[in-house]
């Protein structure tokens, strides 16, 4: 019997049967795609949220029988564009929207509260947003946006730092892979290694294909071209062929499609893997064992990188204390809301079309196209609206493996990966093993650092020959050395492949130091703010990497600006611990950082700036938007440079077959080098268009103005033409309407100069004040200060949100999260924390303008991550008396710290 | 095609579940149910769903006993204004429960049937000395929770064969108070690492009566039956509750897991656990007779 209920006002009927979840009625049946899945239908991660009857439920969890003859209100139903519903409005004001994928579930939370209780409190807005996860915005901006949404009348703000896409994103609107539809679209599925080392004996996929909706089955004898992406990860294939073995659980071994995600399912358990088990490890001591089993590399070592000099026992030697730890870090996952989901076609001009999160289009065509055997211009990669990365999108395997299947089968193909999957499989963070020794002198200069680093990349390399570069680079902070002696190494395990993690190998790295420092600063009995002022590295100084650091550091000032957080947190905890019966006890941890940023590709890129025939302001650049907000920080570089309002400027991004490659977007480059080349390309069109409409106005240049819609001259708006008219002089006169801007660092910085990367850092710091149980090692952080340099503040909402996520996201790695190879199966046991967790957030943006940027601007995407995690653990450690030095500090670990058992 | 049926009475689900011998569920909520069906644990050929039955979205407050219809959800019990200010324990569970949409759907009664070692509800239900209204094809009955769990996982209720149409528990006569205290990997949306309730029952400056729910220490939610006896007839306070959470110290036994937390923790963080809860219940039992105090005297 057909189920009959209504959705946004409107009747529905469903065929469905009753037990199926009504998330998949809603998305797959009624074409409502607002609500989103993150998590394998288990009610774990708060996306899918909807109201019934007016009260928030999860539609995974809901049985579609269940709302017959009830009404339900979807994120599509809150409101339409032209008249958003006020919880809408406030969620784009406070800027509380990011990637997107979380905000139908929190609207619709918020929205129930907000029908019931009009001016809730704190408390009851954290209770009604609880549960629902959130990976960008560190849960701050969506609280600011309820109380907006309360505050009566909406006292909305202006606007200048709305997003871009935020309109759609609020109602249901920006389609993102799993959303958009396609005819005749078919579904992939992957076979997966169960074992986390063994030896592939046999392959047979004849009754898997014969199964009802199977389309084809694919094995690692399909690829026409190569079989891996050697460039990005040395040694790993797309599929393993029969014969080779599989280095982690998860690892590919053949693809299945099929006419739906069901049947594909389905049919994999029927293609027939046999496999000799080889022993295994997750452990990098083990891996490096001289009697250990090989899995990769050399003595199974990927790479390694060194940085030396100095005479570090003599100024060991000179110290008057001098720390020397172990300090190790877990496995973490990326824990974006939106799975990985890639979907593959052949466009109007026939190329293998893949769309799909990512860093790096034009890199991902080059996989693609390498991996079929085809040039690049047949392939075509192009970043869709994307639910959150932090590095995890630049695996470049969902990528290569549907272009096999469009390839192929000629006809589109969805690959989303289960959560389940996207545990097991998808790239994760590497743990590390850090040695650490650093010495200091009585007065408190510091001498010398001597460190060892095993960074555990897992079982492929997926870029993690580079960490150690920067694993290196950032130990040694924005701090002045005598001598330094360090080293870090990659090494292979069994573990799930490690690969881009927002800080790219720095954050761990920077645990260790800032760990290690404050340890120093305790026994020399100093005051850990003063010591990092007093040895802290000026520009031009010789740096940790033995060169000067030519550009502007503001460390100083992003001290400074700490100070009065840490002087009041500090009294605050004092007045608290006098009053504490002795059960509880607060604390105060303070830490640093630098960043080096910009690293990847090359030292020049560039952006176009167009008039378009109908007059429009068009700008072509490759700044991939994964949801931290690079759409609308291009389209306000862009609007700036030319003077008009930002609604005038189209921006096309991050489409291979349409926008300059600017290579990967990594290292948070994107503002600074695409920043730079579209501020530069803007700058030049209207210079163009001012050019051209002088001559039509008889006019100077510098007497006339740009407007979103024509040229007029300054004092007397009567004299005006159009965009339409400039532009159709431009043909005229064979002017061309497009005009490059080129963002060049070459000759800043000449070949044969010491660094392979960019000497451009970004430093910071952070206080954390904590607050622990002593009688169960519960830790909670109860207030974090960021300062960081930025350069100059592009979009101030933006930089905040930026800066709050990366808190959030370094209190999880200090307290929670903590992934098993294996063992992890969702978010039910990898936790991502969820909004109670928060601290209160002070953060202050300090400018000191990079002298290399056009616009002043330096990096901050990353940086903020850095410093959160050893701020809180330097809390826990003064708070407890006693020093952790592995993290999560998971209750049982801070327990175990103050019994002082090992 | 599953069927989905929507009795208007108990006799009525009665009849489906002996027309389907088996192969037909009780839901409420269906929180549990659904990914149990897609998991294949479950595969009943009929859903049967109890939350339409008159009655059962109830909580009557009695004289001697609170009753709550197996419809009701978490939300509904921590909203109730009487638990809330005379059965924190029950509240605060219930508000442990998954998050707040998920308490919009999910049931005490669907919770006990669960029998998870560590369920939110079931270590309250404990604590209070709760019983189910079972019914079947042989009539109804009160099963004392104590008695209902088999196991991790399983309980003595067959929904298959068998709905609970409520659960009560008695307000005692003497001045009272409950306790809840829960530790976690974080927040919400986990299990717990521990979690406790308790009862304590005041008369003439003494505890008359002692409950001490815990989970996970045991294959199912256990009571601490040793710590509870030598709580009797001890004035309430810290050196009581102390000796008290040692014993239940010793009295447990729980497993290590890998995902939450070993074993070893488990026991050296339990007695915390204990005190909080057990100096929570006497405070609000001391309210109470605070407030029976001044009512005589006034
Ligand atoms: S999809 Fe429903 S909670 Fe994750
Ligand atoms: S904005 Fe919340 S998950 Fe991205």
């Amino acid at each position: 019997m057909p189920i009959s209920f209504t959705v946004n006002h409107r009747p529905a009927t469903t065929a469905a049967d009753p037990a199926v979840p009504l998330l998949r009625v809603l998305r797959e049946e009624l074409g409502l795609t607002g609500t989103k899945q993150g998590c394998d239908e288990e009610g774990e991660c708060g996306a899918c949220t909807v109201l019934l009857d007016g009260q928030p439920v999860r539609a995974c969890l809901t049985a579609v029988g269940k709302v017959a003859g009830r009404t339900v209100l979807t994120v599509e139903g809150l409101g339409g564009a032209d008249h958003l519903d006020s919880v809408q409005e406030a969620f784009i004001a406070a800027g509380a929207v990011q990637c997107g994928y979380c905000t139908p579930g929190m609207l619709m939370a918020a929205k129930a509260l907000l029908d019931r209780e009009p001016n809730p409190s704190e408390i009851d807005i954290l209770d009604a947003l609880d549960g629902h996860l959130c990976r960008c915005t560190g849960y701050a901006s969506i609280i600011r946006a309820v109380k907006l949404a309360a505050a009566p009348p909406p006292t909305i703000p202006s606007g200048a730092d709305r997003r871009a896409d935020s309109v759609d994103k609020v109602t249901g609107r920006a389609r993102y892979v799993e959303d958009i539809p396609m005819p005749a679209m078919l579904y992939a599925a992957v076979l997966r290694s169960p074992h986390p080392h063994a030896r592939l004996l046999t392959l047979t996929t004849d009754r898997a294909a014969q199964m009802p909706g199977v389309v084809r089955v694919f094995t690692a004898a399909d690829i026409p071209g190569i079989n891996g992406f050697p460039s990005y990860s040395q040694e790993e294939p797309v599929l393993t062929p029969v014969g080779q073995t599989v280095r982690m659980i998860g690892a590919p071994v053949a693809l299945l499609v099929a006419q739906t995600p069901q049947a594909a399912a389905a049919a994999l358990k029927n293609i027939e893997a046999n496999y000799e088990v080889l022993p295994h490890t997750y452990e990098v001591d083990e891996a490096l064992d001289t009697g250990a089993y090989p899995i990769a590399g050399t003595k199974n070592i990927l790479t390694t990188f060194q940085v030396r000099h100095g005479d570090i026992d003599s100024a060991m030697g000179s110290a008057a204390e001098v720390v020397a730890a172990r300090y190790e870090t877990a496995y973490l996952a990326h824990g974006a809301i939106e799975r990985e989901a890639v979907l593959g076609y052949l466009d109007d001009e026939s190329r293998i079309t893949v769309i799909g999160g990512n860093h790096e289009p034009h890199n991902q065509q080059g996989y693609i196209a390498d991996v079929l055997g085809l040039q690049r211009e047949q392939v075509r990669v192009i970043q869709p609206p994307t639910g959150g990365s932090f590095g995890s999108r630049q695996d470049p395997w969902p990528f290569v493996a549907v272009g096999l299947m469009v390839y192929h089968l000629r006809q589109p193909v969805r690959l989303v990966y289960t959560r389940r999957e996207s545990f097991d499989a998808a790239p994760k963070r590497h743990p590390y093993k850090t040695d650490i020794r650093i010495g200091a002198t009585r007065d408190g200069r510091l001498t010398a650092i001597q460190e060892n680093i095993l960074a555990n990349t897992g079982a492929y390399d997926s870029g993690g020959q580079f960490i150690p570069n920067f694993a290196v680079t950032a130990s040694g902070g924005p701090y002045r050395w005598q001598a330094v002696d360090a080293t870090a190494t990659t090494v292979y395990t069994n573990g799930c492949k490690a690969g881009q993690f927002r800080g790219f190998g720095t954050s761990q790295a920077v645990f260790a130091t800032e760990c290690a420092l404050d340890e120093l600063v305790q026994r020399l009995r100093m005051d850990p703010l003063e010591f990092r002022l007093q040895n802290r590295l000026l520009q031009g100084e010789r740096s940790f990497l033995g060169y000067p650091v030519a550009d502007s550091l503001g460390f100083e000032q992003a001290l400074e600006a700490l100070r009065p957080h840490y002087d009041a947190y500090s009294a605050e905890a004092k007045a608290f611990n006098e009053e504490s019966d002795g059960s509880m006890r607060r604390a105060v941890g303070l830490a640093g950082m630098w960043y080096r940023f910009g690293k990847s590709g090359t030292l020049r890129v560039e952006a176009y700036a167009e008039l378009a025939r109908d007059g429009g302001l068009v700008i072509y650049c490759s700044a991939p938007d994964y949801g931290q907000g690079t759409n609308t920080s291009m389209n306000q570089i862009a609007a700036a440079a030319l003077g008009v309002p930002r609604e005038n400027v189209t921006l096309v991004n991050a489409d291979s077959a349409r926008v300059p490659d600017s290579g990967i977007q990594g290292a948070s480059r994107a503002t600074f080098f695409v920043g730079g080349a579209v501020s530069l390309a803007a700058e030049n069109l209207k210079n163009a268009i001012l050019g051209v409409a002088a001559e039509m106005l008889d006019v100077a240049p510098d007497q006339l103005q740009l407007t979103g819609a024509g040229v007029t001259a300054t004092g007397d708006p009567t004299r005006l033409v159009t965009l339409v008219e400039i532009a159709r002089e431009f043909d005229r006169i064979g002017k061309s309407r497009r005009l490059a801007g080129v963002f060049d660092l070459s000759d800043r910085f000449p070949a044969g100069m010491r660094p392979e990367y960019l000497p451009l850092f970004v430093t910071g710091a952070q206080v954390a004040q904590v607050q622990v149980d002593l009688r169960t090692g519960e830790a909670r952080v109860v207030r974090v200060a960021a300062a960081h340099d930025v350069g100059r503040v592009v979009n101030r909402t933006d930089a905040r949100g930026q800066v709050e996520g990366a808190i959030v996201m370094g209190l999880g790695a200090a307290l929670m999260e903590e992934y098993l190879p294996g063992e992890t199966t969702g978010f039910r046991n990898y936790y991502l924390p969820t909004i109670k967790a928060i601290p209160q957030m002070d953060i202050v943006l300090v400018e000191v303008p990079s002298i290399f940027s056009p616009l002043g601007v330096k990096g901050l995407g990353e940086a903020p991550l850095l410093p959160a995690t050893p701020a809180i653990i330097n809390g826990i450690s003064r708070a407890i008396g006693v020093r952790l030095r592995t993290i999560p500090a998971t209750p049982e670990r801070v327990l175990a710290a103050i019994l002082g058992k090992p | 095609m599953t069927t989905y049926c929507v009795p208007g009475s108990i006799s009525e689900a009665l009849e489906i579940l002996g027309r389907y011998d088996g192969d037909a569920l009780i839901i409420a909520g269906g929180t549990d149910v659904l990914p149990d069906i897609r998991k294949g644990k479950r595969s009943p050929r009929c859903l049967v769903d109890i939350t339409h039955i008159p009655g059962l979205d109830q909580i009557t407050v009695a004289r001697e006993y609170v009753e709550v219809g197996a419809a009701v959800t978490f939300s509904a019990l921590a909203q109730h204004p009487y638990l809330q200010s005379h059965v924190q324990a029950l509240v605060d569970a219930a508000a442990a429960v998954g998050s707040a949409d998920i308490q919009n759907a999910a049931t005490w009664a669907g919770n006990l049937v669960q029998a998870l070692p560590a369920a939110d509800g079931a270590v309250v239900a404990l604590a209070l000395e709760a019983q189910v209204l079972v019914h079947d094809k042989d009539g109804m009955r009160g099963l004392p929770v104590a008695r209902l769990f088999a196991g991790p996982g399983r309980s003595f209720v067959d929904p298959t064969r068998q709905i609970i149409t409520a659960v009560r528990f008695r307000i005692p006569e003497r001045p009272w108070g409950t306790g809840w205290r829960r530790i976690g990997r974080r927040d919400s949306l986990v299990l717990p690492i521990l979690n406790c309730a308790t009862v304590l029952e005041l008369a003439g400056g003494h505890i008359i009566r002692a409950a001490i729910a815990l989970g996970p220490v045991a294959p199912t939610p256990f009571r601490a039956t040793a710590a509870e006896e030598f709580l009797i007839g001890q004035p309430p306070g810290d050196e009581a509750f102390a000796e008290a959470a040692r014993l239940v110290q010793r009295e447990s036994n729980p497993r290590s897991s890998r995902a939450r937390a070993s074993r070893e923790y488990r026991l050296a963080a339990l007695p915390a656990l204990v005190l909080d809860a057990l100096t929570l219940a006497s405070r609000r039992a001391q309210e109470k007779l605070e407030l029976q105090r001044r009512e005589r005297t006034g």
